[in-house]
């Protein structure tokens, strides 16, 4: 293969703007928070549409180069996921492709392409009353369909119906180059077509008897390229009251957040550990570490939204079946809303924040997670804990409805201190391990874990997931090396 | 002769119309209230294909009538494993308009009069009646061996106890205590002794419906010519065959009355006096044939209109027998009015009660298949907690208690007259022994 | 049958009772209801039999299945699974082939209340594991074909639209962790369950992709792509109090009512109207049941006769019916469903029949809980089935109600389809409204040849009709003729499906009629 063939290649297809080898762009991508240590590109190419987006995989087929997607330009990668693994790999950049298609309050649903940040859709959603389902207080400069493809749980789970939501239909390119619609965008008819007879491309499943979206979500742009995709949209509350409840005995509130959600009462709604919602607040570290230190060690918020000329109405019976269940359960808490502002804390749970919140303590951290069903959540907090001191977060988030729970494990450290580096490298290997030795499971394995991960899954479900990715990217050209996928 | 209330066109319209849909296989939906007790077909319970439900069964009229498949052993084996409990239809009949019950009795007259029923061991009883006028190869005359002397009959009485061939040759202790009951609330009533025969029940019910017939009109003449005015049955079977099955192919003057629907009368009207505490804990088992079957096919004289293309309604409705008016209050009565005794119910009851899998002949040809569904309701009677279980069925009887035994359970079995007796003060009689049953 | 020795293996895996090859049951195994007019569609006799499978197998676990499935292969039989079997999808293609009856996988392996799910074998029915579930203060989605069926069913193979959708969504959607026994033989357990040490059933989902995504679609593979053995689905809080006595007798249950359930019907006039209204009414997530039908309907969801339908004249004249039923667990929550429902029929308009002009027998309620409305749809000819089946937008939905009335009016005037006025059509919503589906329950005679014949052609049309309008993908695009018509007009989607038939099925043993199957196979069958 020939590199300069390549990149000229490219230029035709993309303009020679929006191609580079520059090496000081390319190493922007060659490196991520991660531990991952991986090759660097051989070129970024920035497609501006979907037909040069076929074009280069058709392309990257015929010359046996691999590229990976990436949907945002800014640096803050995490997971070692868009690093190359072969030096062979170019990087596939769609921040140009940032429009928002059409937002359609109707039909409660939005339109994006893959460059579309928070920042840019949040407002944009809430002037026609609408708003996303948001994980928990996004970066702004994140990709919306790409936190949407990775599965990234969403803080109201009374409307994550199914994992795969938000995430409805998707354009993309397959790994082969050819371009596919899935759910309902499929057709019959073009888009245009489609809309002319009233869908909105609600529908994720299908077409038929196959749910392509579901492999294309997790799948860390290893068997398709999407440009664009639909995201399902709820109604913004008028009125929003904030809960605030703490405890030193996270069982207790798990307890009663099961309540809550069984019966559909909330609206946001998780679990952190005092130092998590400290960052989540505060700004600096001496505020951060000042603040976690009035805070109790396990904090329940929750979020009770009412819309409307009953808005209030609404608040008044979650309210009062909520006291029914604190007592009935012999629950006492009480609302620590007096400790934080409640509209700061609504702001991180409605809008973006502009840098990582998870980055203000300490400048860098590894985020351990996985799923965990309810009565393991505490068998694998305390072995975290017993092994990590301090400047440790944590965040529980139950998701689809309370069938299962995020548990997210934010090791802080100085980047800039060596030892530490290794240490927390090791460590986050060594508990990792443990974890899944104990059931828990890593359903979107990155980077490094993610070897360790397909060990501990059974041989016939990568055997599975190997013929997929022969059936959608069969030369192994998109993001080669990630999950199972191995050179 | 055939009867017109289920006439062969109608036969041959209904096979072609089951929707598969499995609802026959289980109690109305409404009433389940547990995965255990969801299930209304022992046949599909114990062998658990397709074709043993009540819908499969239709299908295999179907396949029959089109010659797809032949009368062999295989289809008469299928066929006959089936105890005509009538719940499959119950269930399908919530909605549909289908009659699986009627359907699979019309297919057993088909493979009788082919040469493909009913099973041998059927045939061997049914000769067995013919010869001594009953199923149990016991003399004629030991049909009255259970009268004692101080049994008051009246001769005159325009009341007749009809006794029926198990209570008179298997389970006495029924016949005993009803006989008790009557002379204790001061009822006339006389019994037809060696002029009773097998009310045919058990012929019926294979399919060979012309010795059925040559019993109903025995039956018939012989308490007609009496100028009885009312005929009242102890065993389930026995009254449902003159109730239902005699009165659609011949009409008759008298009344038929169930034990329990003249007990719950007598009680009510201070003839019987229950004085003594009973403190059990009771359930009680709705005989297929005195609930859900015990249902009077009603005349209609209507007509089947056209409404519109493919659509066709009776006018005025025709009413479908859906166990609606089967007899289930009265025993109930009976037993809440007991001093002491509490009744606490199985989850199926009343026309949607799980048949006890000794009826259409199936103790004979399939005992194991009897006995398996006996322990099957045995265990949910088990799961209510109660010392006894309760019916008012002799042959019902004889099969439940085969399977308390079997299943070694801690249950007690009694016919409720043998309860009545006890709140009466008067200890019912019992045989030790347990013979076998049938032939 | 099979062969001596073939059977012998078949037999030494679930036992001599438990594998049946003989005339009578294989033919009983063969009728199916619909399948006249899909013998009619493939130029077949009309007959409601499918080709007679070799035998009829009844495995009781996981590891039977997959040494059945095993044996499949090396025979080269085809097999076709079925639980309840409800429906001309669960019959075999070829004669050559083998029925796994589910009935013996029966239990209700866990309940986990705590993280909301059950776990399933394919012969617990609806109706039961409601029941269970009930004892927790639980609801299952039950689809509406009626509590009869089996979830294990409806959630991996078939379809998956419910009355309750509004609430508890579609079948779909509502998977965690599945054992699967792949046509190969092997046993794919998907996510969670997936794990070497401490496996559990609480995600269906990775590690990564998830395969889910060939699992199933808006519709199932119907057995062409393998058995699922278990499956974990979702469980949704019981919607009232959890009393469910119904005394009296059949039909017409004395059934108690939950202090907190009411039902509306309402006229909305027109198909614009219908289409504000319906919106409005999800979006504030009030509905256990919202669904809008024809008028035909709506009087048989309250009739358990065909006579009894012509009680139904308070219905008589609505134009655009729609069933909205709440439920609550609180006189809270009641009072304020009930609010926002008195807000809106203001606001909009509206008033409601139910209470008014017409009082549904209380055993209207315990089907609604019990989702056993659909079952109401036999009660005219006995035969029924759906066209249409597209999902996305309730405009969507509309547009193609509209659209096919002319079609199916068609076909009322040549007298083989039921007069429903061109209108019978079901439409409910999802998820509080975020998508809704439509389709067009179709009464005919299945004993009438010209009632089968048009109800085929029908069938048809209207397919061609959303080819031709862009009204979506209807319900039963399935097999190879329709997958091949329909493949190259929306994104060839038909090639990856054969890819994905291909790469798990090799040897092509698992049926693939209602399926698709891979290239080799359907090249063979157009030789």
């Amino acid at each position: 293969m020939n590199e300069d063939i390549i990149f000229t290649n490219l230029a035709k297809i993309c303009g020679t703007k929006n191609v580079s080898k520059d090496p000081k762009i390319l190493i922007k991508y060659s490196k991520d928070l991660s531990f991952f240590k991986g090759y660097p590109p051989l070129f970024i190419v920035w497609p501006s549409n979907t037909q040069e987006v076929e074009k280069i995989l058709k392309f990257a087929n015929q010359e046996k180069f691999s590229v990976i997607p990436v949907s945002s330009n800014s640096n803050y990668r995490l997971h070692g996921d868009t690093i190359p693994h072969n030096n062979n790999c170019g990087i596939l950049d769609l921040s140009k492709m940032n429009k928002t298609i059409s937002i359609d309050r109707k039909n409660r649903v939005v339109m994006i392409e893959p460059g579309v940040t928070f920042a840019d859709i949040i407002p944009k959603l809430q002037q026609k009353g609408l708003r996303l389902l948001l994980p928990l207080h996004p970066t702004g400069t994140k990709s919306v369909v790409s936190s949407a493809l990775e599965r990234e749980p969403i803080i109201i789970p009374r409307y994550h119906w199914d994992s795969s939501d938000p995430l409805l239909c998707t354009e993309l390119i397959f790994g082969t180059g050819d371009l596919f619609r899935t759910g309902t965008a499929a057709g019959p008819g073009t888009i245009k077509q489609q809309k002319r007879s009233g869908q909105a491309q609600v529908n994720p499943m299908g077409p038929t008897q196959f749910s392509p979206f579901r492999l294309i979500q997790g799948s860390q742009g290893s068997l398709g390229v999407v440009t664009w995709a639909t995201l399902k949209l709820e109604l913004s509350p008028t009125i929003q009251k904030l809960y605030h409840y703490q405890s030193s005995d996270i069982l207790e509130l798990l307890e009663f957040q099961y309540e809550l959600l069984k019966y559909r009462l909330c609206d946001q709604l998780f679990i952190l550990n005092n130092l998590n919602l400290a960052c989540l607040i505060k700004q600096v570290p001496n505020e951060i570490r000042d603040f976690a230190e009035h805070l109790n060690k396990w904090n329940l918020i929750y979020v009770l939204s009412g819309r409307g000329k009953l808005a209030q109405d609404k608040i008044s019976y979650l309210e009062g079946d909520i006291n029914d269940i604190l007592k009935e359960k012999k629950l006492k808490f009480s609302n620590q809303s007096n400790l934080i502002q409640e509209e700061s804390i609504l702001k991180t749970l409605n809008e973006a924040t502009p840098n990582s919140w998870r980055l203000r303590l300490s400048g860098a951290y590894q985020d351990l997670f996985f799923l965990s069903s309810y009565e393991k959540i505490t068998i694998f907090t305390n072995l975290v804990e017993k092994q990590i001191y301090s400047d440790l977060g944590i965040y529980i988030q139950p998701i689809n409805q309370g069938t299962s729970y995020h548990c997210e494990f934010d090791i802080y450290y100085d980047p800039n201190n060596n030892n530490l580096v290794d240490n927390v490298k090791d460590k986050f290997l060594e508990i990792s391990k443990q974890l899944m030795d104990l059931g828990a499971f890593f359903s979107r394995p990155y980077g490094i874990l993610a070897k360790e991960a397909y060990t501990h899954q059974s041989a016939e479900n990568i055997n599975a997931l190997k013929k997929v990715k022969k059936i959608f990217d069969p030369n192994n050209i998109l993001n080669p090396g990630v999950l199972c996928f191995d050179n | 002769m055939t009867t017109d209330h289920f006439p062969e066109e109608e036969y041959q319209r209904m096979i072609k119309r089951c929707v598969r849909c499995s609802v026959c296989k289980w109690i109305p939906q409404v009433q389940i209230k547990s995965q255990k007790y969801a299930s209304a077909c022992p046949a599909i319970d114990i062998y658990n294909y397709h074709p043993y439900s009540g819908g499969g069964k239709i299908i295999l009229a179907l396949a029959y009538e089109m010659g797809r498949i032949k009368p062999t052993e295989e289809l008469r084996d299928i066929v006959y494993k089936c105890t005509e409990c009538g719940n499959c239809a119950i269930a399908c009949k919530y909605m549909n308009t289908l009659e699986p019950l009627e359907i699979i009795m019309r297919l057993r007259e088909k493979l009788v009069k082919v040469g493909c029923g009913p099973m041998p061991k059927q045939q061997e009883y049914i000769e067995v009646v013919k010869k001594l006028n009953n199923p149990y190869n016991e003399p004629h005359k030991k049909r009255t061996d259970w009268i004692s002397d101080d049994i008051k009959l009246d001769p005159s009485a325009k009341m007749l106890y009809y006794v029926g061939c198990t209570s008179s040759y298997r389970r006495k202790e029924i016949a005993i205590a009803t006989v008790r009951i009557l002379n204790a609330a001061g009822v006339n009533f006389n019994i037809l002794k060696d002029d009773e025969f097998c009310c045919g029940s058990p012929i019926l019910r294979t399919g060979e419906i012309n010795t059925f017939e040559e019993f109903m009109n025995k039956n018939l003449d012989m308490i007609e010519s009496k100028g009885i005015e009312t005929v009242v049955f102890s065993c389930a079977g026995c009254y449902d065959t003159f109730k239902v099955d005699y009165n659609l192919r011949r009409k008759y003057n008298f009344k038929v009355l169930h034990t329990t629907e003249l007990f719950d009368m007598l009680i009510d009207s201070g003839q019987l006096k229950l004085k003594k505490d009973v403190p059990l804990k009771v359930t009680y088992h709705d005989p297929c044939h005195l609930g859900r079957n015990a249902e009077r096919y009603e005349d209609w004289d209507g007509e089947t209109i056209q409404l519109m293309p493919l659509v066709s309604i009776n006018i005025p409705p025709k009413s479908k027998r859906i166990g609606t008016k089967g007899v289930y209050d009265a025993p109930r009565n009976i037993l809440k009015k007991i001093p002491g005794l509490e009744l606490i119910e199985m989850e199926r009851i009343q026309e949607y009660a799980y048949c006890c899998g000794a009826g259409a002949g199936v103790k004979s040809a399939f005992p194991d298949m009897a006995l398996k569904t006996a322990k099957l309701r045995i265990e949910e009677a088990e799961d209510t907690d109660a010392d006894i279980l309760v019916s008012a069925c002799p042959f019902c009887s004889t099969n439940l208690q085969d399977g308390i035994q079997d299943s070694g359970s801690k249950l007690k079995y009694y016919d409720i007259s043998e309860l009545i007796l006890i709140a009466m003060d008067i200890e019912p009689k019992r045989s030790n022994k347990t013979t076998n049953e049938v032939i | 049958m099979l062969k001596k020795e073939i059977l012998k293996e078949f037999q030494d895996i679930v036992g001599s009772e438990n594998i049946d090859d003989g005339d009578v049951m294989t033919n009983a195994y063969a009728y199916n209801w619909c399948i006249e007019f899909v013998n009619y569609m493939e130029g077949k006799d009309p007959i409601p039999f499918s080709p007679v499978p070799k035998a009829v197998i009844l495995p009781s676990t996981t590891e039977e299945v997959q040494k059945i499935v095993q044996l499949c292969n090396k025979y080269e039989i085809q097999f076709k699974v079925q639980s309840t079997g409800l429906g001309p999808w669960n019959q075999p293609s070829t004669d050559n082939s083998i029925i796994l009856d589910m009935r013996r996988m029966n239990k209700i392996v866990k309940i986990d209340v705590k993280n909301l799910y059950a776990v399933v074998e394919s012969y617990v029915s609806g109706a039961q594991l409601q029941a269970e579930a009930l004892k927790y203060g639980l609801n299952v989605h039950m689809p509406g074909a009626g509590p009869m069926t089996s979830p294990l069913a409806s959630h991996t193979s078939m379809a998956g639209p419910g009355f309750t959708s509004p609430q508890t969504g579609h079948s779909a959607r509502n998977v965690l962790g599945t054992e699967w026994v792949l046509p190969s033989g092997e046993i794919l357990r998907l996510g969670s369950i997936g794990l070497k040490s401490n496996p559990d059933w609480f995600s269906g989902d990775g590690p990564g992709p998830s395969l889910r995504g060939i699992m199933r679609g808006w519709m199932g593979t119907k057995s062409g792509l393998g058995v699922f053995t278990r499956v974990a689905i979702k469980l949704f809080p019981y919607p009232c109090n959890t009393k469910f006595i119904a005394r009296g007798h059949a039909p017409m249950y004395d059934f108690e009512i939950p202090d907190f359930i009411r039902a509306y019907v309402v006229d909305c006039g027109n198909f614009k109207n219908l289409e504000k209204i319906y919106l409005r009414i999800n979006e504030e997530e009030i509905a256990l049941i919202c669904s809008h039908m024809s008028n035909f309907a709506i009087m048989a969801i309250f009739s358990y006769t065909i006579e009894s339908l012509m009680d139904k004249i308070a219905f008589g004249g609505i134009k655009k019916p729609l069933l909205v039923v709440i439920a609550a667990r609180t006189k809270r929550e009641f009072d304020y469903k009930q609010k926002v429902i008195d807000l809106l029929m203001e606001e909009l308009n509206l008033t409601n029949i139910i209470g008014i002009k017409y009082d549904p027998p209380s055993n209207f309620y315990a089907e609604c809980l019990r989702a056993n409305l659909g079952y109401h749809g036999f009660i005219a000819t006995g035969g029924f089935q759906s066209t249409k089946g597209q999902c996305d937008t309730a405009a969507l939905c509309i547009r193609t109600e509209k659209k096919n009335i002319p079609i199916k009016k068609n076909y009322i005037k040549r007298e083989v389809i039921v007069n429903d006025f061109g209108e019978g059509a079901w439409m409910t919503s999802y998820e509080s409204g975020h998508y809704f589906h439509m389709e067009v329950p179709t009464l005919y005679d299945q004993t009438s040849l010209e009632s089968v014949k048009g109800m085929a052609e029908y069938m048809e049309l209207s397919n061609q009709l959303d080819l031709l309008k862009h009204l979506g993908i209807p319900f039963f695009i399935e097999g190879d003729k329709l997958h091949d018509e329909w493949g190259p007009l929306l994104m060839n989607y038909n090639k990856w499906l054969r890819k994905i038939k291909e790469a798990f099925d090799p040897n092509a043993v698992s049926d693939s009629g209602f399926y698709i199957s891979g290239k080799n196979q359907s090249d063979l069958k157009n030789e």
